[in-house]
C-alpha cells in the first residue's frame, strides 16, 4: 500500500497552495455563511437553509477523511472502523443535547424520554455530568480516543497488520453498534438520541444557530487541516510514511513503530470524535445506523477516490461522494450503492492514486 | 584446533579446550526450550567475564542456538567481536550468517542463548529491533532497504542518531551540527549531488551506498554489513572496500560476503560459519588454506 509521496502534499509547501486554503476558507467559511444570512431569500445569490444544512454535514465528513488520511494514507494502515469513533463524538454531544430538553419531553421528566419509557427512576452513571457542555465536549474527544488508544496498543504492540488489522475494525465497530441498540445500555437503543432542542440555550431550529454550527465546522475543518498538515510536513509525518512503506527499516534506525502507529491512531480518532460531536447538532439525531460496518467503509472510499496521503484529497473526496450521494439518493434512490460501488473500483482500477493524484498528473503535463 | 581457540569460546562441547583462555563450556543444565520472556533480562556477570575473558570485546554473541520448525539454522553459535575490528563471515549459502544478524539486531530470537555488550548489563535477545538500534548496532540489510519515497537527504535525517520519540519527531527541527554531519556523509558515500533525488530512483550500488551512509548518519558501535557488492560493479566494490575500511577502528564492522578477492581486501580477521557453527577462524591466509573450509567450499578435502 505504497502511496507515490503526495502530490498536493508538496504543492501545499509553496505560496499557491496556501492561497488556495485561504481562498478555501474564505468562499466556504465566510461568503457561504454570509449569503446564506445577509442576502435576502429573494435573491438569487441566496444560498437555501438545506444547502447550508448539507454544506455543513460535508465538513464534518471532511474531517472524517483527514483523520482517516493521516493514518490510512499517511501511516498505511486501512481502518474500516472510523465510524464508531465518529459515532461515539456524536453520542458524547447528543447526551448534552438530550439533557439540554430538561422536561420539555414529551413524558415532562427531567430525564431523557427513552428512559422514562424504561421505567428508570435516575440518571445512570455515565450520564452524569453530561449536562455541561465542556464535559461533553472532552468526553466526545477523549471516548474515541481511550477506546482507539487502548484498541490500538494491543493491535500494533501484536504486529497485527493490513487486511487483518482491518477486518477486526469492521468486528470493533459491529460489535459497539450491537451494544447500541440495546436498550439496557442505555443510549436509547434503536432510535438513538433524538428530539434536541437546543445547544448552550441557543435554538437548534433557528437559522441563525444552524449558520453558527456551519461556521464552527469549517473552523474545525480548516483547524484539523493544519493541524494535520503540521504533522505530516514534520520529520514525525517523514517517519509516518518510512513506517508505512517499509517497517522494518524504520525499526533498525530506531523508531518504535509501535509509538507513532498508536499517535497517528490515537489522534485520528480524536479527530472523528470532534467530527461527530459537531455533526449530530446539524442533523438533530444520533443512532446505532452510524456504526453500521459499510458506513465506515464509504469513509474510507471518500479518502481513496479524493486520493490518499495528500490531505486535501481527502477533503476533496468528501465532498465529491458526499455530494454524488445526496444527487443520487435523490434521483435513484436505490442505486447508489451500486453506483458507489462502481465508483471505487473504477478509481482503484483507474486512479489508484484518486482525484488530487490525476489532478496533479494532469497539471505536470500541461 | 585452528586459530579460532585464540578468541572464541568453543562452540560445542567435543571441541578442544585449548589455549590459556578460560574456556567455558555451554550451560549445560539449562532445559532445551524456555519461554524467552520468563528468562533473566541481565547477563550474569560471572559468565560475562568468563565470555570476554580480558579482550577487548565490544558485542559478545554467546552460545546461541535458533532453530527454525525443527531445522537448525544456528547450533550454539558463539562469536566475540572486538573494539574497531573489521571482521569478514564467510561461509555457504545457508550457513546462518543472515540468522546470525538477525539475532543481533532483534529480528530472530533465539532459542538459547545470549547477545550482550560488554559495557551493558542487558541481555540484547530480551530487547526489541529499536531499543537495540538505539544501543549503537545497526544493520545494513542484504537487499538494500532505503526508504525509496524520501529523497535521499531525508533518508539521512531519519537515520541520524538522536531522540526517535514521536514528541521529539514532531517539533524537530535539524541544527547546524547535525547538517553539518548530513553533508559529510553525504560527500562520503558520494551521493552530494543526488541530496533531492527520491531514493527509488537511485541505481542499485548508490541504494546501497546509501544505506551505508544511514548506518554512519546513526552513529553505532557496530555496524553489521550484509553482503555490501552484491549487484555491484568493480569499480563500485572498490570504493566500498575503502568506505568500509575507513569506517573501522572506529567502529566494530561486520560484512558478511562471498567474494573471496572482495574480503581479501577488506579483513584482517575471518570468520567462517558452516551449518550454523564457527568453523573456522583467522587470518584470511589460514582461513583459506584451513582443509575443512576447503572441503566446506569444494565438498571433498584437497587432496
Ligand atoms: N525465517 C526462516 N524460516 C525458516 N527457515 C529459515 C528462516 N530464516 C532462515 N532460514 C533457514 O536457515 C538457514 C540459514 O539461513 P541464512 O541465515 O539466511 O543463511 P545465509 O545468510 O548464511 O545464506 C537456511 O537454511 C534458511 O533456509
Ligand atoms: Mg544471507
Amino acid at each position: 500500500m505504497t502511496a507515490e509521496p503526495a502530490v498536493g502534499l508538496k504543492a501545499l509547501h509553496s505560496r499557491r497552495g496556501w492561497i488556495g486554503v485561504g481562498a478555501a476558507t474564505l468562499i466556504v467559511g465566510v461568503i457561504v455563511p454570509l449569503l446564506s444570512v445577509a442576502v435576502p431569500a429573494s435573491s438569487p445569490l441566496h444560498v437555501p437553509d438545506y444547502l447550508v444544512a448539507l454544506l455543513g454535514k460535508f465538513l464534518c465528513y471532511g474531517i472524517v477523511a483527514l483523520a482517516i488520511d493521516l493514518i490510512w494514507g499517511f501511516t498505511g494502515i486501512l481502518s474500516l472502523g472510523h465510524g464508531v469513533f465518529f459515532a461515539l463524538g456524536g453520542y458524547a454531544m447528543g447526551m448534552y443535547l438530550m439533557l439540554s430538553i430538561g422536561a420539555q419531553g414529551v413524558y415532562k421528566s427531567v430525564l431523557p424520554d427513552f428512559m422514562v419509557f424504561l421505567d428508570w427512576k435516575e440518571l445512570p452513571w455515565f450520564w452524569r455530568g453530561f449536562d455541561n457542555l465542556s464535559v461533553a465536549l472532552a468526553a466526545a474527544l477523549l471516548v474515541p480516543g481511550l477506546l482507539a488508544f487502548a484498541f490500538g496498543y494491543f493491535a500494533f504492540r501484536s504486529r497485527i497488520r493490513g487486511v487483518y488489522f482491518s477486518i477486526i475494525t469492521q468486528a470493533l465497530t459491529y460489535a459497539l453498534m450491537l451494544l447500541f441498540f440495546r436498550n439496557e445500555t442505555g443510549f436509547g437503543g434503536n432510535n438513538g438520541l433524538t428530539d434536541f432542542k437546543s445547544l448552550y440555550g441557543y435554538d437548534l431550529h433557528e437559522p441563525s444557530t444552524k449558520v453558527a454550527l456551519y461556521v464552527l465546522s469549517a473552523l474545525g475543518l480548516l483547524l484539523t487541516y493544519l493541524l494535520c498538515r503540521f504533522i505530516v510536513t514534520s520529520k514525525a509525518g517523514r517517519v509516518l510514511r518510512a513506517i508505512r512503506d517499509v517497517e522494518s527499516r524504520a525499526m533498525f534506525v530506531g523508531f518504535n513503530p509501535t509509538s507513532y502507529k498508536l499517535f497517528a491512531w490515537t489522534l485520528s480518532a480524536i479527530l472523528c470524535g470532534l467530527a461527530g460531536a459537531l455533526y449530530v447538532p446539524q442533523v438533530g439525531i444520533i443512532n446505532p445506523g452510524e456504526m453500521q460496518p459499510a458506513n465506515s467503509i464509504e469513509m474510507a472510499i471518500w479518502v481513496a477516490v479524493g486520493g490518499r496521503a495528500t490531505l486535501f484529497g481527502a477533503i476533496l473526496g468528501a465532498f465529491l461522494v458526499n455530494g454524488m450521494r445526496s444527487f443520487f439518493t435523490a434521483a435513484m434512490p436505490n442505486a447508489w450503492l451500486y453506483i458507489l460501488g462502481s465508483l471505487f473500483i473504477a478509481v482503484t482500477l483507474f486512479f489508484p492514486d484518486g482525484v488530487a493524484g490525476a489532478l496533479g498528473r494532469l497539471k505536470r503535463k500541461s | 584446533m585452528s586459530t579460532s581457540a585464540l578468541s572464541t569460546v568453543p562452540a560445542d562441547e567435543s571441541a578442544e579446550k585449548t589455549g590459556s583462555s578460560p574456556s567455558v563450556s555451554p550451560p549445560s543444565a539449562e532445559p532445551k526450550k524456555r519461554s524467552w520472556s520468563a528468562r533473566p533480562r541481565t547477563i550474569d556477570p560471572v559468565r560475562r567475564e568468563a565470555v570476554v575473558a580480558g579482550r577487548p570485546a565490544v558485542l559478545c554473541v554467546d552460545n546461541i542456538s535458533v532453530s527454525f520448525d525443527g531445522f537448525k539454522a544456528l547450533t550454539n553459535l558463539t562469536l566475540i567481536l572486538e573494539k574497531g575490528e573489521l571482521r569478514c563471515l564467510i561461509g555457504p549459502n545457508g550457513a546462518g550468517k543472515t540468522t546470525l544478524m538477525d539475532v543481533i539486531t532483534g529480528k530472530t530470537k533465539p532459542d538459547s542463548g545470549t547477545v550482550f555488550l560488554t559495557h551493558d548489563a542487558r541481555d540484547l535477545t530480551q530487547l526489541a529491533e529499536y531499543e537495540i538500534a538505539e544501543l549503537g548496532i545497526c544493520r545494513k540489510f542484504q537487499r538494500p532497504t532505503v526508504f525509496a519515497g524520501h529523497t535521499v537527504y531525508e533518508n539521512l535525517e531519519l537515520a541520524l542518531q538522536g531522540k526517535k520519540g514521536v514528541l521529539s519527531s514532531l517539533f524537530f527541527r535539524l541544527s547546524a551540527a547535525q547538517k553539518t554531519t548530513i553533508e559529510g556523509i553525504l560527500e562520503q558515500i558520494g551521493l552530494h549531488e543526488h541530496a533531492a533525488v527520491r531514493a527509488g530512483q537511485l541505481a542499485h550500488g548508490q541504494k546501497q551506498w546509501l544505506e551505508i551512509g544511514m548506518l554512519l548518519a546513526q552513529n553505532p558501535k557496530v555496524l553489521l554489513v550484509d553482503e555490501p557488492i552484491a549487484g555491484m560493479t568493480h569499480q563500485e566494490s572498490e570504493r566500498t572496500a575503502e568506505l568500509l575500511k575507513s569506517l573501522a577502528g572506529e567502529r566494530t564492522v561486520v560484512v558478511v560476503e562471498h567474494d573471496m578477492e572482495f574480503v581479501r581486501s577488506i579483513a584482517k580477521k575471518v570468520t567462517v560459519l558452516h551449518q550454523g557453527s564457527v568453523l573456522a577462524e583467522g587470518d584470511i591466509d589460514s582461513v583459506q588454506n584451513d582443509p575443512r573450509v576447503v572441503e566446506v567450499y569444494l565438498g571433498e578435502p584437497r587432496t
